[in-house]
């Protein structure tokens, strides 16, 4: 498993670079053939030993973040996000500049905030990063408007459970690496796309179905839960615990009814625990697969993750080892078609 | 004593108002290195004494309280319900890991958050209170330990931004840095004033224990040391500004003699400080103190302190320092 | 200690005019203490002697809240102001008790739109009391401007649940008198605080251990019971868990080192009990402990539901565990 490690490495949408390099050194050896395209996604290919179709899977290697927009006469740093980043879960947190300026986030201090702006919504502009700097000069010095700004995180595991930054998607990478790992060769050829650019419009997935033309796609993400005291039971959408997701629908995309029926047959067989996915909002690559050049029909499994799109995030491994394990043996049925 | 990791380790130790036991455990033995005799008092609060010629009996004063957070309630599935202790703003609580101290472990928890589009309606646009807010502890293997009335803090680390020092619990664990350096300052001086080092409790919670000692002591003087909001702009104050040295308080709960002759003194020694007016109450041990048995002359030196009571209170290490010099000169005149 | 508890109850005792009740204390104690006297604002303290030379204080707020006479209106009805968190909504066509009369306390309302108005946004200002008075006169002379009422309300039992108007904090009381009567052989100095006007803002324990110099107090007083429908999500206190030791409320944080003690004592001696995080409210124990040089000091309370109502709801065998509770603190507990 490669979480710690994933969960560690700093890159957010438009900023991949290092969490590539390190997919690239751990896997080239492993696969017939990997390559990085145009837009930075990394592509890895194994052959089949029938090799009659073509099958992907694809994780998306960025997180969300943040990116420095402007500097403040008083030294401090305005930003924006990186992907869909509540500021809710902003305040109070340390972060890094470009990977090696450490600054902090804070907020008005609760003395001096008027009573019916303690519960407001904050809104972006009113945040900034504190680095040290005295003044706008001393500040230039040391970062520059649209330098990548990141959550600091330790990664942790206790038990079953694991928590840190960007386990979506650095989970669903996790899995893939895992998979290949395992070096088994399938019927079908087989494409691992770490792709870029998912949190901010689904973009990196958009130039991988002309290159690799695969006759069918599975996304592997990692997932809202939202089991929690917040929501009542019939309303959440996945559950720590249950198993892999299996997703039938989400935002702008309903899941090839084959690809979802075949996911659900495969688990089943092989006494597999998984759970639907619950709730139809947040989108994924697939519905970019599903839209681009002759449409590639496409289903989404997921690790459940708790609090994501915040510093930190929560997944179950046994969870996590359900979708290895899911995925190898779908690949191993080899019959998760459309047509 | 290296004032940076001073604070780093101060800040670093958990000890939220009513529970300071292990802050005191780590500042204790330092003190005593500086003083002729330490002890602690029934309401939890360190004293060092270093004695003079008795001319006078000087107290210095910091809290080593932090605020903090109590369990009110265990709900099912590994989920906790919190309660304040001090005024934590639940803005700066969501999406933050916490430690609660079970009787036999620590216990790690994350304080959860629900993404806007899965909220009900009308709570996406309120921000959770205290109500709302739950703890998730089902990460550890430990959480059937956790029980009603288990303490919790902020688990966050101390860091350095750019000289600066970063943490929780900085308010007040830089005014106790202050403490410690003056004291050592103090061993070099000759003094006439008997000086008594306090590290106090429950401030966060307006509780008695500065008060206490003032009473029980029978002080003449007292300074107490805090932090105070800097670098932002509020209604009519003065911006205090980080890295310009301490605040001198004048007004109320300050005796205007006492804080004539502290900016004499900052002056003739070339001690760079700021001046706070306080046209009522401090909101600070200085009030209760002030007024305490047949009454105690005070001085109130407020550190600058940028983002109170969220976990990455910031503070500049040469303020620190400037206002344990001051303190050490007042102590010493 | 049924008979106790109504007779403690049930009697007149708002904040300022605790009299009747401590006189009633006094007289079940008569037989129990080694010496008493009323303080400077009307504390009454009782003690028995110790050998040990250590001096335990518990305390027990006397009075209750309630209404105070500040004027009357020309036909004979009474306007009235709060005397402690008196919510309004708990007096509304109910019995309020004077020293010589009952009266029945009503809303104001002229018109739809009036009455609509102040039932929504009920205050003690849009409120009277109607004690059947023809005149001012006659009202006057019955109820004068400046007396104290309380409610009017009976005690009754539901299982071993007992119901009736101030709990708060008779049950207290009730608690600390049963103590010193089954109290043998102590070997510390203990020390009864029956205090005066805690719900107008803790006056009599502020005051309370100053002569004494105890080594630590502990108030008993009531607290929140989270079991009844959508009650406080955040309270983990329920009836008939046993007696709840106070860590924290919004007046004071409970020193930790009596709470543990009461913890241990309470698990060495399998008596039911439950840890407690009030997210409102304050007990004596804040005053007790700023007490001149200050005072270790706690609070055990008992789970209450509908607290500052006229039907104060307790759990009998919680009062009982309190009482063997506090027994083994005042043998061991310092």
């Amino acid at each position: 498993m490669y979480l710690k490690e994933l969960s560690l490495i700093n890159g957010a949408s438009g900023d991949e670079g290092r969490v590539r390099d390190f997919i690239k050194r751990t896997i080239q050896d492993k696969v017939d053939e990997v390559w990085e395209d145009r837009l930075g996604n990394l592509i890895a290919f194994r052959k089949g030993t029938k090799g009659n179709r073509k099958i992907l899977f694809a994780a998306h290697m960025d997180e969300v973040g943040f990116m420095v927009t402007n500097i403040d006469e008083d030294g401090t740093l305005l930003f924006a996000p990186v992907g869909a980043v509540e500021t809710q879960v902003v305040v109070g947190k340390q972060v890094k500049i470009k990977d090696s300026i450490m600054g902090v986030i804070g907020f008005k201090p609760i003395h001096l905030q008027e009573k019916d702006q303690l519960l407001k919504p904050i809104r972006y502009e009113e945040l900034r990063i504190y680095i040290g700097a005295r003044n706008k000069e001393e500040a230039q010095k040391m970062v520059s408007i649209g330098d990548y700004v990141n959550f600091v995180t330790e990664y942790r595991q206790n038990g079953r459970r694991a928590s840190g930054k960007a386990f979506d998607d650095r989970v669903g990478c996790s899995v893939l690496m895992d998979v290949i790992d395992k070096r088994q060769r399938y019927e079908n050829d087989v494409y691992f796309a770490f792709v870029v650019q998912e949190e901010v419009g689904l973009r990196g997935s958009a130039v991988v179905v002309e290159q690799v033309k695969p006759d069918v796609a599975i996304v592997i993400e990692g997932t809202i839960a939202g089991d929690d005291p917040g929501l009542e039971k019939d309303r959440w959408s996945t559950h720590l615990g249950e198993g892999p997701a299996v997703t039938f629908m989400h935002s702008g995309y309903v899941v090839n009814q084959k690809v979802f029926q075949a996911i659900l047959s495969v688990a089943e067989k092989h006494g597999i625990p998984h759970q639907f996915r619950r709730r139809t909002p947040g989108s994924t690559d697939a519905g970019r697969l599903a839209r681009t050049g002759p449409g590639t029909a496409s289903g989404v499994i997921s690790v459940p993750t708790r609090y994501i799109h915040s510093p930190v995030c929560m997944i179950d491994l046994e969870d996590y080892a359900n979708t290895v394990l899911l995925i190898e043996k779908i690949l191993e049925e080899g019959e998760v078609f459309a047509k | 004593m290296n004032t940076k990791e001073l604070l780093v380790q101060l800040s670093n130790v958990d000890g939220p108002s009513g529970f300071e036991t292990l802050v005191l455990d780590v500042i204790e033995p330092i003190l005593q290195k500086f003083c002729d005799r330490t002890w602690r008092s029934g309401l939890g609060t360190l004293v060092g004494e270093k004695k003079g010629s008795g001319k006078k009996k000087i107290g210095i004063f910091a809290h080593a309280d932090e605020i903090g957070f109590v369990v009110t309630k265990i709900e099912e599935d590994g989920f906790l319900r919190l309660e304040t202790v001090g005024g934590v703003d639940p803005k700066a609580l969501l999406a933050q890991r916490v430690k609660i101290y079970s009787k036999r472990k620590i216990v790690s928890g994350i304080v959860g958050t629900l993404p806007p589009h899965l909220q009900k309606e009308e709570h996406r646009s309120r921000f959770p209170d205290y109500d709302r807010i739950f703890v998730d502890v089902s990460f550890d293997e430990a959480a059937s330990e956790v029980r009603v009335g288990d303490v919790c803090v902020f688990d966050v680390k101390a860091i350095e931004v750019n000289g600066k020092v970063s943490g929780k619990a900085l308010d007040n664990r830089a005014g106790c840095a202050s403490l410690l350096l003056a004291a050592e300052f103090l061993q070099r001086m000759k003094h006439d004033s008997d000086v008594y080092f306090v590290f106090s409790s429950q401030e966060e919670i307006a509780g008695p224990g500065a008060a206490s000692i003032a009473y029980e002591l029978r002080l003449d003087e007292a300074i107490v040391v805090d932090v105070t909001h800097a670098n932002v702009k509020h209604s009519v104050y003065p911006v205090i500004k980080l890295g310009e040295g301490p605040a001198i308080g004048v007004g109320i709960p300050v005796d205007y003699g006492f804080y004539k002759r502290a900016t004499e003194i900052a002056q003739k020694h070339g001690v760079k400080i700021q001046t706070e007016p306080i046209p009522g109450r401090s909101g600070t041990d200085t009030d209760q103190v002030q007024i305490t048995s047949v009454g105690v002359k005070t001085l109130l030196i407020s550190i600058p302190l940028m983002y109170m009571h969220t976990p990455v209170e910031t503070v500049d290490p040469k303020d620190v320092e400037e206002t344990a010099r001051l303190l050490a000169l007042i102590a010493a005149e | 200690m049924i008979e106790l508890i109504k007779k403690l109850t049930q009697a007149y005792g708002p904040s300022g005019r605790e009299s009747e009740v401590q006189k009633l204390i006094l007289e079940e104690l008569s037989d129990h203490i080694d010496g008493y006297k009323f303080d400077a604002v009307g504390n009454l303290l009782v003690w028995k002697q110790g050998s040990s030379g250590k001096k335990i204080l518990f305390d027990a707020h006397v009075d209750e809240i309630g209404l105070v006479v500040t004027n009357i209106t020309d036909k004979g009805f009474l306007r009235v102001d709060a005397v402690g968190g008196v919510v309004p909504h708990t007096f509304v066509g109910h019995r309020v008790r004077f020293p010589n009369a009952v009266g029945i306390v009503y809303v104001e309302g002229e018109t739809e739109e009036e009455r609509k108005k102040n039932w929504t946004n009920l205050t003690l200002d849009n409120m009277f009391v109607d004690i059947g008075a023809k005149s001012y006169e006659e009202a006057k002379s019955k109820v004068p401007i400046g007396s104290f009422g309380v409610y009017d309300s009976y005690f009754y039992q539901m299982g071993d649940y007992l119901v009736s108007k101030a709990m708060d904090d008779r049950i207290g009381c009730a608690i600390v008198v049963e103590l010193f009567k089954r109290l043998s052989s102590c070997p510390n100095t203990i020390i009864g605080s029956f205090s005066v006007q805690e719900e107008v803002g803790l006056v009599g324990a502020s005051v309370a251990a100053y002569t004494f110099a105890p080594d630590v107090c502990v108030a008993v007083d009531v607290t929140d019971s989270a079991d009844y429908p959508k009650a406080f999500k955040r309270h983990s206190m329920v009836l008939g868990k046993g007696p709840a030791i106070k860590v924290k409320d919004k007046a004071s944080v409970s020193n930790r080192q009596i709470v543990e003690k009461l913890v241990e004592l309470a698990e060495a001696n399998h008596i039911p009990y439950q840890m407690e995080v009030l997210t409102f409210g304050g007990t004596n124990a804040a005053a007790l402990q700023r007490t001149r040089a200050g005072i270790p000091s706690a609070t055990v309370s008992i789970p209450t539901r509908y607290v500052h109502s006229p039907s104060e709801t307790v759990c009998l065998s919680d009062v009982e565990n309190a009482v063997e509770l506090l027994i083994q603190y005042a043998m061991k507990g310092v």
